[in-house]
């Protein structure tokens, strides 16, 4: 049984002020910070669908290989194989668009069924959830995933299966204390007093009102988990192959010219990766404190 | 009186002493002393010579141990651990003599052992058996019995004579009670990670990451080398290596990644040595595939890659290209036959003469199936050098309307689709020789099959009958004109696109003097080499 | 502490002592299920080179004693395990245990280093942001937290070498290489700051102990003390920190072992992370095995850890 999860936080069914009434400027701006670059990945993945890029990212000049960042025609330079960094960058994202959701509805879907299975029903089904989410929890997850990529494929969906399982006990840890605290605070007898149907109780009262902000932030934990956990397994060799881009791969190749000085290939990937996991995060926060009313008292 | 008798003495004791030590000194001026630590990428399995299999080891064991013969720097087969040997006149005897003076490298809590005959029936028992598991059974299958004439005597007969033989009596001796298993060597065995040898150094220890140093070997026969010790340093990142290198931390990088070399080449402090390795890079094709199965279509790819762009653009030019199946340097390599030149338009003619249209999609078709291939290439971390050839390649095809589908896939399950079950249509890869020009294991269609190396499945009687005939010829001259025949041969049958032979370069400190380098097992010449005494740190 | 107290701790020690062992079998038999149903033959790695036909392969298996059907194989790998038995590398042919264990020591002392690290930089950024709310300070130190965990540790590893290199001219390597030269215990911990900075945790560890503290400092009796002027440090000590450090602790282990096999490469640190990633390279069914076991051991002690000091700190605890 996990403390850790006994993350408390108002109840806030009653309140009837819209939210951004009641939220904090900082918030409102890390909202507006993570949504300004969800939609820079929207857009990228449009422009990336509709074929609206500078360059073909396959295109290889061999006169051009790590030209320096405005270089005519290239604004931010050339890579290993004097392909458009710009146009990778841009492209560089979509490697992840599916798959990281992939993972996340992974952990989300499963995290709160089983989250809500044990702080619902408990006994043995607890024990039992408990025991998986401890042997889950007992594999780092960097090992699993060179096991898996080894007896199978590196294959980015792999990855982000693995990626998505191993977040499973944290959001149903997270559900669980959550509905221990609801108990605690007799909410949930309550509610059952009231004759409320079981399906109704879960659904609205307890996941709805009370855990969607939980929810979310693990959402923008896990993409940038699954961006993080991507790079890591480049360097390793089993991250995206080439020629399709990602931006692990990214600062993979370009980190091997890293100690000759040429900083800059690896450098607008790794940069890349900083400002949206940033986003993620701030998003995470702020809408976290918004829809919980943190800072309001 | 008295004074003069001890000053006598003494100086005899010095004499003596001198004498001594000059006996187990080689005959030169060089000092002796100093430590090269040098970097190896990955780590060695297994260091004795019977069961490991790779590179790493291999090195290793050229400083550990000694074959009955060697070679020298000019490539001569010269004695070693048999100080003469003889030959039958139908050429399938050979008896060697054996040296009397060599002592194996001493373990703690045994007396020194004298190397003798039973040392080398020995090693060769063991490679034999069964449950040695070896890459050397298969080499050695020539050989039909050896046996003890007496303790400096030993006799090897030969299945069938054969060319060369002499060179491959190079494998290195085991002594008899190195292995705790007297019957056969398997890993588990502890003589497979602390080996003693008969060699120029011995191992004086091994940590859990395999950091391996080697001493000097006092009473090496051929006399103590000069370098006072070797330590292998095993590195898991190539960048980090080459920055080890010029940051002082080691002496020595054994092969020097191509993109790091200008980086070297600017430094005073360094020397770089190109050596030239007996090895090649190919596209192989599966020649199962029928669209591959066609001649022209093969030789059309090949026309379409340009081979010297790719050189110079990722490798700084470093290397030739080559135009057929043999290790370049190789006395069977046939100069005459010239590369097929890098011509697009050629290379649509010959897809037109194939019967391939350009589909609407820029694709070339034939018979509504797409000139569309899957290209398998096994991971190597953090080097381009594949990628970029491998993206080049795939860019090459595209002007010609063939689409590669570049499959990058971890190593084991790589060899795997490759060797056993066939599943591709093109692989990026490279052989590496011995001394001998042996390639009937490449394209000899008996040794199509799970795990054989005609991964493609290239057959061609005319080919095998060469191959064969190659192989019976015991005159030098006669097999050359074979090996050249079979090299234009296969030039022209393209059952791979032949690429380059890359030079190697090993990078190492000014102050390690006389390095002089053997192609693939490298370290033959290290008892030979020195560091200068005010250098030595 | 009287004896009485510590009795809830030893009954806590021998439960989860009792699911650890569980969790190990448990642990064993994914691995191995993954590594059964991955295509291919660990052996192939060792035949290489004797092109040997399948009758030949099936001998060797048959030499090297492995039993044909599946539960066959795990049982008598169990039956080992148990005995103290782990096996030898596929690769080496060295004993799993002991070599697992000499790496596994150094990856031990990195781990633990680079926890502190990320502690000595979180707990503070989250005591000073859960005290005084969002100002001047806690905020740009709340930011820098985030940023330097979106940072790939590879890459971070690379600018911190060359940054040594090129400014100090020095080659920082851990284990021998700096041994000869004065202050090597620094280089010594460079890879140990890179994990700590890089492992993606920090902000985690900020964002969490800074909620939890948060919501103990709201809590009645921790207002009552403030109220009577007494320390509120010391009442909120235990929940608000303890509890929560030891918490992070225990579940941000496997991520900072999963770091560690990065780092490891860059640094070229003998631990086990590098040797896991070779295993998976060579398929090397027995060291992988030793390994996901022994770093199912760590976390577990991590966890051990968090419980321990949860019932310590609360003894009513032992019950739930």
């Amino acid at each position: 049984m996990k403390k850790y999860s006994q993350k408390p936080g108002e109840i806030s069914e009653f309140s009837d002020l819209p939210f951004w009434k009641k939220a904090d400027g900082v918030d409102l701006a890390y909202v507006g910070y993570g949504l300004l670059i969800v939609t820079l990945v929207v857009a990228s993945y449009l422009l990336g669908m509709f074929k609206l890029l500078p360059h073909d990212p396959e295109e290889i000049s061999l006169e051009l290989l790590m030209a320096p960042a405005g270089t005519p025609g290239y604004l931010l330079g050339t890579d290993f194989m004097g392909r458009d960094i710009l146009t990778r960058l841009i492209l560089g994202i979509q490697a992840y668009f599916l798959p990281g959701l992939l993972a996340i509805a992974i952990a989300l879907l499963f995290g709160t069924l089983l989250g809500v299975l044990a702080g619902y029903r408990g006994g043995w089904v607890d024990t039992a959830i408990t025991y998986f989410t401890n042997l889950v929890d007992s594999f780092p997850r960097m090992v699993l995933i060179l096991l898996v990529v080894a007896a199978f494929k590196p294959d980015i969906y792999y990855i982000m299966l693995v990626v998505g399982i191993t977040n499973v006990p944290v959001v149903a840890s997270l559900i669980k204390g959550k509905i221990q605290f609801l108990r605690q605070k007799s909410f949930i007898e309550a509610a059952i007093a009231l004759g409320l149907p079981t399906k109704t109780i879960i659904w609205k009262h307890i996941l709805w009102h009370n855990c969607k902000a939980l929810l979310i932030i693990q959402a923008t934990i896990g993409m940038g988990e699954a961006i993080l956990m991507e790079t890591s397994l480049s360097y390793l060799g089993f991250g995206v192959q080439e020629p399709t881009p990602s931006w692990g791969n990214m600062v993979q190749a370009g980190s091997n010219y890293f100690m000759q000085g040429k900083f800059w290939p690896s450098t607008a990937p790794a940069l890349a990766i900083l400002f949206t996991i940033l986003g993620f995060h701030l998003l995470g926060d702020g809408l976290n404190n918004i829809l919980e009313g943190k800072r309001n008292k | 009186m008295k004074k003069i008798w001890i000053a006598l003495l003494m100086c005899t004791i010095l004499f003596a002493m001198t004498v001594a030590s000059q006996a187990a000194r080689k005959g030169d001026a060089r000092q002796h002393g100093g430590t090269l630590s040098y970097g190896e990428y990955g780590r060695p399995a297994t260091l004795d010579p019977i069961t490991s299999n790779e590179m790493i080891s291999l090195r290793l064991t050229e400083l550990i141990f000694n074959g009955l013969v060697g070679i020298n720097e000019k490539q001569e087969i010269v004695p070693e651990l048999a100080e003469r040997w003889e030959i039958s006149k139908d050429g399938r005897t050979y008896t060697f003599y054996l040296r009397k003076d060599v002592t194996w490298h001493p373990r703690e809590g045994e007396a020194v052992q004298k190397f003798n005959a039973d040392d080398v029936i020995f090693t060769y028992r063991i490679m034999k058996h069964p449950k040695t598991i070896t890459p050397l059974k298969v080499r050695y299958e020539f050989i039909e019995t050896a046996e003890k004439l007496d303790d400096s005597t030993v006799r090897f007969t030969l299945k069938r004579p054969i060319l060369n033989a002499l060179a491959k009596f190079s494998f290195k001796i085991i002594p008899q009670h190195g292995p705790r298993n007297p019957d056969f060597l398997t890993r588990e065995d502890p003589f497979v990670q602390h080996p003693i040898g008969t060699g120029p150094y011995m191992l004086q220890s091994i940590t859990a990451d395999r950091e391996i140093v080697l001493v000097a070997n006092e009473n090496y026969f051929k006399g103590r080398p000069h370098i006072d010790r070797f330590v292998s340093k095993p590195f898991a990142d190539q960048n980090i290596m080459t920055q080890a290198l010029v940051y002082n931390a080691i002496d020595m990088i054994v092969l020097v990644n191509p993109r790091d070399i200008p980086e070297i080449q600017g430094n005073k402090n360094f020397i770089l040595q190109p050596y030239n390795a007996l090895s090649y890079s190919f596209f192989g094709y599966n020649m199962r595939d029928p669209l591959l199965a066609d001649k022209r279509v093969r030789k059309a790819f090949t026309c379409a890659v340009n081979r010297q762009e790719m050189l110079d653009s990722f490798f700084n030019g470093q290397g030739t290209i080559i135009s057929g199946p043999f290790a370049p340097g190789s006395w069977a390599y046939n100069l005459d036959v010239q590369p097929i030149p890098y011509d697009p338009q050629q290379a649509i003619k010959l897809l037109t003469e194939a019967g391939f249209t350009r589909g609407a999609d820029g694709i070339m078709q034939k018979g509504g199936k797409r000139l569309s291939l899957s290209l398998k290439v096994p991971i190597e971390k953090e080097s381009e050098a594949v990628k970029r050839v491998v993206l080049a390649f795939k860019n090459y095809l595209k002007n010609i309307g063939v689409e590669i589908k570049v499959e990058f896939k971890e190593w084991q399950a790589w060899k795997e689709d490759v060797f056993l079950e066939h599943d591709f249509d093109i692989i990026y890869a490279s052989w590496v020789f011995d001394d001998s020009a042996d390639i009937s294991s490449l394209f000899h269609s008996a040794e199509i099959g799970p795990w054989k190396n005609n991964f493609g499945g290239y057959s061609n009687p005319e080919i095998d009958s060469l191959i064969v005939e190659s192989k019976l010829t015991l005159d030098h001259e006669k097999r050359r004109t074979i090996n050249r025949k079979l090299h234009a041969l296969l030039a022209e049958e393209t059952p791979y696109t032949f690429l380059w032979t890359l030079t190697n370069y090993t990078a190492y400190q000014k102050k390690v003097r006389r390095v002089a380098i053997h192609p693939y097992k490298f370290f033959s010449f290290a008892d030979d080499w020195f560091i200068a005494e005010k250098e030595q740190k | 502490m009287k004896l009485a107290s510590y009795r809830p701790i030893a009954l806590v020690l021998a439960r989860e002592l009792l699911i650890t062992g569980l969790l190990l079998f448990g642990v064993s038999l994914v691995v191995f299920t993954i590594l059964y149903l991955a295509p291919g033959d660990p052996f192939s790695l060792l035949l290489e080179g004797q092109m040997p036909t399948e009758e030949a392969r099936a001998g060797i298996r048959e030499a090297m004693g492995v039993p044909k059907a599946w539960y066959a194989q795990y049982l008598s790998w169990l039956g080992h395990m148990l005995r103290g038995d782990f096996g030898t590398s596929v690769r080496t042919g060295l004993p799993v245990l002991a070599e697992t264990l000499r790496v596994g020591f150094n990856t031990l002392v990195l781990t633990l280093g680079s926890m502190l690290v990320t502690l000595l930089i979180a707990v503070p950024i989250a005591l000073y942001a859960a005290v005084r709310g969002t100002n001047w300070l806690s905020w740009p130190l709340t930011m820098l937290a985030y940023l330097v965990s979106a940072l790939p540790v590879f890459w971070l590893g690379y600018i911190v070498l060359y940054v040594f290199m090129h400014k100090f001219g020095l080659f920082p390597l851990a284990f021998g290489f700096a041994s000869s030269q004065k202050l090597s215990w620094l280089y010594f911990l460079l890879p140990v700051l890179v994990l700590g900075v890089g492992s993606g945790t920090i902000s985690e560890v900020v964002r969490y102990l800074r909620e939890e503290m948060g919501r103990v400092m709201e809590e009645d009796y921790i207002r009552t003390a403030r109220a009577k002027g007494a320390s509120v440090w010391r009442h909120a000590f235990k929940e608000g920190f303890l509890i929560p450090v030891t918490e992070i602790i225990a579940a941000k282990i496997p991520f900072i072992l999963g770091g560690a096999v990065i780092v490891e490469q860059v640094f070229n640190w003998p631990g086990m992370g590098r040797m896991a990633w070779q295993a998976a390279q060579d398929r090397d069914f027995p060291v992988i095995m030793g390994i996901a076991i022994l770093a199912a051991v760590f976390v577990r002690c991590g966890t051990l850890l968090q419980r321990v000091v949860y019932v310590a700190v609360n003894p009513r605890a032992s019950k739930e």
